[in-house]
């Protein structure tokens, strides 16, 4: 089940905050291959972390052999993600989502920075960038 | 005594005064929370642009995230701290400045009484600033930062030597602030390391609490 967030806290946020710059201070393409976008579809939260200095999103998935398998993915810090709207109850484990999107690490482990999730519900997690923040499904 | 003659003493003893206690009176209102509005890639400059030594570009393709301060929830020095996407608040008084940052709670102290760093004050990440008005303009003269200091989290080094040290300029334009900050490391840099940063004024602004836990720094 996904949970759904507090739409007026978020707007709240959103009007409070717009033009706050969503992102780490690091320079993430030292980190992460940022010129490769990686996708993983039909995914299950196993845990969640809102803190700082990052973020930490762990799920599981079935790869292509139809292995399941662990990735992890960084968010921005809780200070940054929560003024813009990105709570620390976006996601509970057992929560399935659709698609997560982010730059691979360049380090070869299953790890990435994670830039888009768009959860079954149609909702729409902007992670990453100067629209973070989350859409919801059907609005503009 | 004539009004002219009363009016000629008090700005001669405020002159004397002044010039005695060393106080730079504030040119400008810096006062409050600001928000960051900094340039793209944080204000740092393309990394093809540096100029690096030959000890510079070896130290520099020697680094690695284990290095990288925040990632271990150490504050980042001067110029990395200063670009941060978080809120700063400054404070000033006669005697010095004091810039609060949300980022790891960091404060520091600009001296603006014409004091230098004491003898006894060792290398540290953030260094012992002091500074003066030129007109507007605050001017912060940055020293005695240790190695572990980078300018930028993509392993730009700072050596921390005897003549490296940054020079911040700090001017408010209506309700933005802008600054440029010049890392001068003649051990590492072929010419000055530039820096540029922006905030915009935020009366309702607040500062958080930046609570870090290093195990959640990792880059794996």
């Amino acid at each position: 089940m996904i949970r759904k967030p507090n739409y007026l806290s978020l707007f709240t946020t959103l009007i409070l905050f717009v033009g706050f710059p969503a992102t780490a201070h690091h320079n993430g393409a030292t980190y992460f291959d940022i010129s490769t976008e990686l996708e993983h579809s039909d995914a299950t939260v196993v845990s969640y972390d809102l803190v700082n200095p990052h973020g930490r999103l762990v799920y599981v998935f079935m790869d292509d052999e139809g292995n399941e398998v662990e990735w992890r993915a960084e968010l921005p810090s809780a200070n940054n993600a929560r003024r813009r709207g990105l709570s620390g109850d976006l996601f509970q484990p057992g929560d399935k989502l659709t698609t997560l999107s982010g730059s691979p690490s360049r380090s070869g482990a299953n790890f990435m920075r994670l830039t888009r999730v768009v959860f079954a519900n149609g909702d729409v997690a902007q992670i990453t960038g100067r629209n973070a923040g989350i859409v919801r499904a059907g609005i503009e | 005594m004539n009004p002219v003659g009363r009016i000629a003493l008090i700005v001669t003893v405020t002159a004397v005064a002044v010039h005695f206690t060393g106080v730079a009176y504030a040119q400008a209102d810096f006062e409050g929370i600001w928000n960051p509005q900094h340039p793209p890639r944080m204000g740092q400059p393309d990394p093809a642009s540096v100029r690096l030594t030959p000890e510079g570009q070896a130290e520099y393709e020697s680094y690695g995230p284990e290095k990288d301060p925040t990632l271990r929830c150490l504050m980042p020095g001067i110029p990395l701290g200063l670009v941060d996407p978080y809120p700063i608040e400054i404070v000033q008084q006669d005697h010095q400045i004091l810039l609060l940052y949300e980022h790891f709670h960091q404060v520091r102290r600009i001296f603006m009484d014409g004091r230098e760093a004491p003898d006894h004050w060792l290398p540290s990440i953030g260094g012992y600033s002091t500074g003066h008005w030129e007109g507007e303009t605050l001017v912060v003269r940055t020293t005695l930062m240790s190695p572990d200091n980078y300018t930028w989290t993509n392993g730009f080094p700072y050596s921390g030597d005897e003549d490296a040290y940054v020079i911040e300029r700090y001017r408010r334009d209506g309700d933005e602030l802008t600054f440029t900050g010049e890392v001068h490391d003649p051990r590492y840099y072929e010419e000055p390391y530039v820096v540029n940063g922006r905030w915009n004024f935020a009366p309702d602004g607040e500062i958080w609490e930046y609570e870090c836990i290093p195990e959640f720094g990792g880059i794996q």
